[in-house]
């Protein structure tokens, strides 16, 4: 062979490489895209524009706390506590915001609360519940997985209390007050391609344009990444790791309460079930984003990938009337997929 | 160190006062009483006597362990706030177990209240789609020849009556299906021409059930549509259409956590109403729900749409249980109908059996003013159609 | 001239559960010197070094920096004062990049401490970077990164904290000769500024060289402080072990058989390992000598089947094998000691028995399904008796032993296999001098008994103080082959450098 064959053969076999590459790099996306293009062949309903801002209205209501939970995920550790979180929180944003006077009013020596008050206490309830975890991890270096799957039982507890505080006695928490609605579902965008866009959506990029500054510009965001990269570096170099753990669960916990908020009037009825199983949903749309459990990795676009994926999977199965039943296979599917591919780039061929 | 020494104790005291703040309400009248503890005898609320204990036997010998499948069912959680009321007026000792939707710590549940000396079981049983369930506890019960009152999720006789000592009080899981049936037939026949938005002389509707395999969820899907679709079809109007059509898979969309959870339906009626809508002339004109809160789930959704806001137009949402959210939105007309579980008659009737075996050792003794099964020991307390 | 002493550490005691780590050691360094601590492994150099560093809190004595006293209560505290230290094992977040862990724990900041300026950040970068002649790319994630430049980077991350005390605990084990010459560049330049530096290492040629003044320390107390100068490496020797080496290696008396192994053109699949080609015969120790990444492992590793060969073919006892798996090569005989002895060799928390007893289990078999209890604890004895290993008993975990004696673990752990060709990667690294020569004693025994020994190493004394032929390496090829009685340092040298 000549050398010029050689070289031409060598090129060659590097593009094929290079796209073979491309294409498992992307392998997620490529098949989103395809699913959604098959979706919307047998139901062009799913790209009409209603139909878009229902997808981008369910992808805003389970980002934040996914954008919470992957913090904890690059430490290397998971947060069973974020559905439970979500649910205390939402149970408690709706009973502060009841329509004053109604007989059902849980608080009815406490008014209407404003709304900014209320997000405030859901976003603190939730940073201190974060911070419980953060400290057992940090300081007893306990696996967050046993921690917060203790913390989610004890959270558990004080929610089926909570239920039946006040007037309530465990009902459904409903009868929101106009402002909470408005504030959360209203929109004060116009109205695009005659669709409303819910504010929920606008405090979602809000929220995930300010985690991405968290982890890719301040000093905590660097630290956080480091110590779930080497947590004993991150020692040596002068991190303060403990406080870091707690902070980084506490900022996951603040995001649970912020969904909280979101939930409780998004829904309008909370009960002791409200969130239940979300950090599970919360944890896939991270490992399917590319946050990697190895510890140290992951993207802010990563995780609104998975979230937006996850919600494809809920959305084109109802709107291509397939049976529900394979929502389940198709999910462990792609997550098992999506882990096995982020791990493929770590697996050094030898 | 100092920092993390404040932070710890700050952290634990949070943890205590939220536990503190929650428990201390319990001594309220209007709360409940704490959930796993022993009750002792002494009646808690004595100006709310509800149930007069009737028979002169001694029920401080009682000591009664009552299982329920879920505490954060909404239904069920009225039922138990009422059961421990009544419990406790009688003077009777008893303690609550949360099964949490889990066959198993349930079973684990009887069987170490067995073990502690429980002699009396009131049982509303997890898994209720085959009988096995509730044999395995009757069996149990058997054994050390302890009484066993089964409620609120039914399951197949067989289990009943495989045991003297051992009855149901719930409602038939059929008639709830059917009565919401009616109340959608009535209320269509009434307000056709409003509710048919488009004018195809069809109404469109969605369906949210709640789990699958449960014999509830199962009825109420299969009742409520086709009841109403004879009253219809009688009166000479057109059945009700799927929203989707008849294609298909299924001619429901049902809870992904099998919760009957007010989440799942929001997502749903978004999806749903992201492709249905007056624009589109398909708009959906009508919501059944398994239970109430999946319907407050689904009104959510279409108030965000700029429905049911309680003026302007209303798509009509029925659902079951009237917890007293729904009754409030039917109040507020953002809700139309519900079918009412009678949660106070559930309790009385549970306690009344209790009574009647305190008196002569029968549970089934006395059941004047009751719906009881022919051919076996199960006791229907009868749901009632609520419009406001 | 006496200048007032940089740092001075007095009668230092730190006690661990049941150990006297330290016991009254002082050590006095002086500013614009190097100060080399030395002893063997478990003499207390490393315990001595996180005193200082704030990882450990001592028990006894009192550390006075410049005059003032301190006592850092954690490496944060300690950086912030001027001391820092380029860690032994390497401490690094490796999905980072390189800047991101140069400045962890100090990230310039603007906008009032919100928000990290990558600006500042990568502009310092390349500052320190062009000072120390370092030429990393500072944007680079260090997982993609060779270990040695991974190195250089704490080596400049250490430097770039403007300290006057800076430890280096063990910085060449992973450079190679010319990466080793930049780095005695930098510690002279930090010399000349005034530094005082701490340099721990195992390796005499380098401490004779860049050493001004010397302490040994000997089971957790001084020994000596001398200057460099009046140092012999026979007289280190001494100071360290306590007694007289007469020699560093054992006399030879292994015999050669007939070739036993025959590897005709193996090359690696997704390793440089390009068509190499050897015998071994029954009773040789076999070198392999070479620079770092010349393919020295891969030989070893694709001759095991932990590697993928492309191509090749491996003869035992003239019969073709194939060695697709290590599972494989066991079977056929062959046992692989790892480079890498804390990741790939040693059950951490696990005890000296199961350590011992894991890769010959099926041999314990009762009826095929029970381990025989008594079975293992005999070969676990037989080891420990064998290799002369020191621990308090079979239960101990292994991570407690010193490094010498966690390889005789693994040795004895191979031999339980009774092995034909034993495979060892680095038998020696990490482990004092005085376990040194009873490893070579051991080898040279084993090669005694008739095994066959291939041994790669980047000592290249201990190349020529062991082995009886020497392969040289480079650049995945095979360079040459030389006699160990003959050759000289020089000649492996040269060929080592023929394909770089």
């Amino acid at each position: 062979m000549s050398k010029e064959s050689k070289d031409l053969a060598a090129k060659a076999q590097w593009d094929s490489k290079r796209v073979l590459s491309l294409v498992v790099n992307n392998a997620l996306m490529i098949i989103m895209i395809i699913a959604a293009i098959a979706i919307a062949i047998v139901n062009p309903n799913f790209v009409s524009a209603s139909s878009i801002v229902n997808i981008i209205s369910q992808t805003a209501a389970y980002l934040p706390a996914a954008l919470g939970i992957a913090g904890c995920i690059v430490l290397t550790g998971t947060d069973l506590s974020a559905g439970r979180a979500v649910g205390l929180t939402a149970c408690i944003s709706a009973s502060l915001l009841q329509v004053a006077g109604s007989a059902s009013k849980m608080w009815p020596n406490i008014g209407t609360l404003p709304i900014p008050v209320v997000i405030l206490i859901a976003m603190a309830i939730g940073a201190v519940i974060g911070a419980f975890n953060g400290f057992f991890v940090g300081k007893f270096k306990l696996h967050p997985f046993i921690v917060t799957l203790g913390t989610q039982l004890i959270l558990y507890t004080i929610l089926l209390l909570y239920v039946k505080m006040g007037n309530n006695g465990g009902m459904a928490i409903s009868n929101l007050d106009e402002s909470y609605n408005s504030f959360v579902k209203g929109s004060i965008l116009p109205k695009i391609a005659g669709q409303t866009i819910p504010n929920y959506v606008i405090f979602a990029i809000l929220l995930t344009a300010l985690m991405w500054f968290i982890w890719n510009k301040t000093t905590f965001g660097k630290n956080m990444f480091a110590l779930g990269s080497n947590e004993e570096a991150a020692r040596v170099s002068g991190v303060n790791v403990l406080m870091t753990t707690i902070m980084v669960f506490s900022l996951a916990g603040a995001m649970y309460g912020f969904t909280g908020f979101i939930e409780g009037a998004r829904i309008g009825s909370n009960t002791a079930n409200t969130g239940l199983n979300y950090e599970l949903d919360a944890i896939a749309a991270c490992v399917i984003g590319g946050v990697s459990f190895v510890g140290g990795i992951g993207k802010i676009s990563g995780i609104v990938i998975g979230v937006l994926m996850l919600r494809l999977i809920f959305i084109g199965l109802t709107m291509a009337n397939i049976n529900q039943d394979l929502q389940y296979l198709i999910k462990g599917g792609i997550i098992l997929f999506a882990c096995a591919l982020d791990m493929r780039k770590y697996l050094v061929k030898k | 160190m100092k920092l993390k020494k404040v932070l710890a104790l700050v952290l634990a005291l949070a943890m205590v006062l939220a536990l503190a703040a929650c428990g201390g309400d319990d001594k309220k009248p209007d709360g409940d009483q704490p959930s796993n503890g022993s009750q002792t005898g002494e009646p808690s609320t004595p100006s709310e006597p509800s149930e007069p204990s009737g028979s002169g036997a001694d029920v401080s010998s009682l000591n009664v362990g009552v299982f329920y499948y879920n505490y954060s069912d909404v239904y069920i959680s009225t039922v138990r706030a009422e059961l421990d009321k009544q419990l406790d007026s009688l003077g009777v000792k008893y303690t609550d177990y949360d099964g949490n939707t889990t066959q198993s710590t349930q079973m684990d549940q009887v069987n170490t209240a067995i073990t502690n000396g429980a002699n009396l079981l009131i049982v509303n049983i997890v898994e209720n789609s085959s009988p096995d369930a509730a044999q395995n506890v009757i069996n149990a019960a058997k054994e050390k020849d302890i009484p066993v009152i089964f409620f609120n999720r039914d399951f197949d006789k067989s289990a009943i009556n495989s045991y003297e000592k051992c009855a149901f009080v719930g409602t038939d899981p059929a008639e709830a299906g059917h009565m919401q049936g009616k109340m959608i037939a009535d209320y269509l026949l009434a307000n056709y021409e409003a509710t048919d938005l488009n004018g195809d002389g069809a109404i469109s509707y969605v369906m949210f059930k709640g789990q699958e395999g449960n014999v509830e969820a199962e009825y109420r899907t299969q009742f409520s549509v086709e009841d109403a679709n004879t009253q219809l079809t009688g009166a000479g109007k057109k059945e009700l259409t799927y929203y989707a059509g008849d294609s298909a898979a299924t001619k429901y969309l049902v809870d992904p956590n099998g919760a009957w959870s007010s989440a799942a339906a929001t997502n749903y009626m978004d999806t749903v109403l992201a492709e249905y809508s007056e624009g589109n002339n398909n708009m959906v004109e009508l919501v059944i729900c398994n239970n109430d809160d999946m319907a407050m789930g689904a009104i959510s959704s279409l108030q965000t749409a700029g429905y049911n806001n309680g003026s302007g137009k209303t798509i009509p949402v029925f659902g079951v249980d009237a917890v007293q959210n729904a009754k409030d939105a039917i109040a507020a007309g953002s809700m139309t109908g519900t079918v009412a579980q009678d949660a106070v008659g559930m309790a009385s009737s549970i306690v009344k059996l209790l009574n009647n075996f305190v008196a002569d050792g029968n549970l089934m003794s006395n059941t004047d003013g009751m719906v009881v099964d022919g051919d076996s020991a199960k006791i229907r307390v009868p749901y009632a159609a609520y419009l406001g | 001239m006496e200048q007032p002493a940089l740092l001075e550490m007095r009668h230092i005691s730190k006690e661990f559960p049941g150990v006297k780590a330290l016991d009254d050691v002082s050590l006095t360094v002086r500013p614009g010197t190097v100060h080399a601590l030395m002893g063997e492994n478990g003499a207390g150099k490393s315990t001595l070094m996180k005193c200082l560093f704030g990882i450990y809190h001592k028990d006894g004595g009192e550390i006075v920096l410049d005059g003032k006293p301190v006592d850092f209560r954690s490496s944060k505290e300690a950086l912030e004062n001027g001391v820092a230290m380029v860690h032994q094992e390497l401490n690094q977040a490796l999905t980072r990049s390189v800047q991101d862990n140069l400045w962890l724990g100090r990230y310039p900041t603007v906008a009032g401490g919100l928000m990290v300026s990558e600006k500042i950040m990568s502009r310092r970068t390349q500052e320190i970077f062009r000072e120390l002649e370092v030429t990393v790319d500072p944007k680079a994630i260090m997982s993609t990164m060779p270990v040695s430049q991974r190195q250089m980077v704490e080596i400049a991350k250490a430097v770039s904290y403007d300290s006057k005390i800076i430890v280096f605990d063990e910085p060449t084990s992973s450079l190679t000769e010319t990466e080793v010459e930049h780095l005695f560049r930098i510690i002279n330049m930090l010399r000349d500024r005034g530094c005082g530096i701490i340099y721990i290492s195992h390796k005499m040629e380098e401490i004779l060289r860049i050493s001004d003044d010397v302490t040994i320390m000997r089971d957790g107390q001084w020994v000596a402080t001398r200057p460099a100068a009046e140092l012999t490496m026979d007289e280190i020797i001494r100071l360290m072990v306590g007694r007289e080496l007469t020699s560093r290696f054992p006399p030879k008396s292994n015999k050669q058989g007939d070739v036993i192994l025959e590897v005709q053109g193996m090359s690696g699949r997704y390793t440089r390992l390009k068509e190499a080609s050897f015998q071994l015969r029954k009773g040789e120790i076999l070198g392999i000598a070479g620079l770092d990444g010349s393919g020295r492992t891969e030989v070893l590793e694709n001759l095991f089947g932990v590697m993928t060969r492309e191509g090749g073919s491996i003869k035992l006892h003239g019969a073709q094998i194939e060695n697709r798996t290590p599972r494989e090569a066991i079977k056929n005989g062959f046992a692989l000691l790892t480079e890498e002895r804390r990741a790939t060799g040693i059950f951490g928390i696990r005890n000296i028995r199961e350590n011992t007893v894991i890769s010959n289990l099926k041999s314990y078999l009762m009826g095929g399904i029970c381990l025989s209890d008594k079975k293992m604890k005999e070969d676990t004895d037989w080891s420990i008796q064998a290799m002369r290993i020191k621990t308090p008993s079979q239960s101990t975990e292994i991570r407690s032993l010193s490094g010498g004696n966690q390889q005789k673990v693994i040795i004895g752990r191979w031999l339980l296999t009774k092995p034909e060709i034993l495979l060892l990667d680095e038998p020696t690294r990490g482990i004092d001098v005085g376990a040194k020569y009873e490893i070579y004693q051991l080898i040279i025994n084993l090669a005694n008994e008739g095994k066959g020994i291939i041994m790669v190493s980047s000592e290249m004394p201990e190349l020529l103080g062991v082995c009886d032929r020497i392969l040289v390496m480079s650049g995945g090829r095979l360079a040459g082959e030389v006699n160990a009685a003959e050759t000289s340092q020089e000649e492996i040298l040269t060929l080592a450098a023929k394909y770089v």
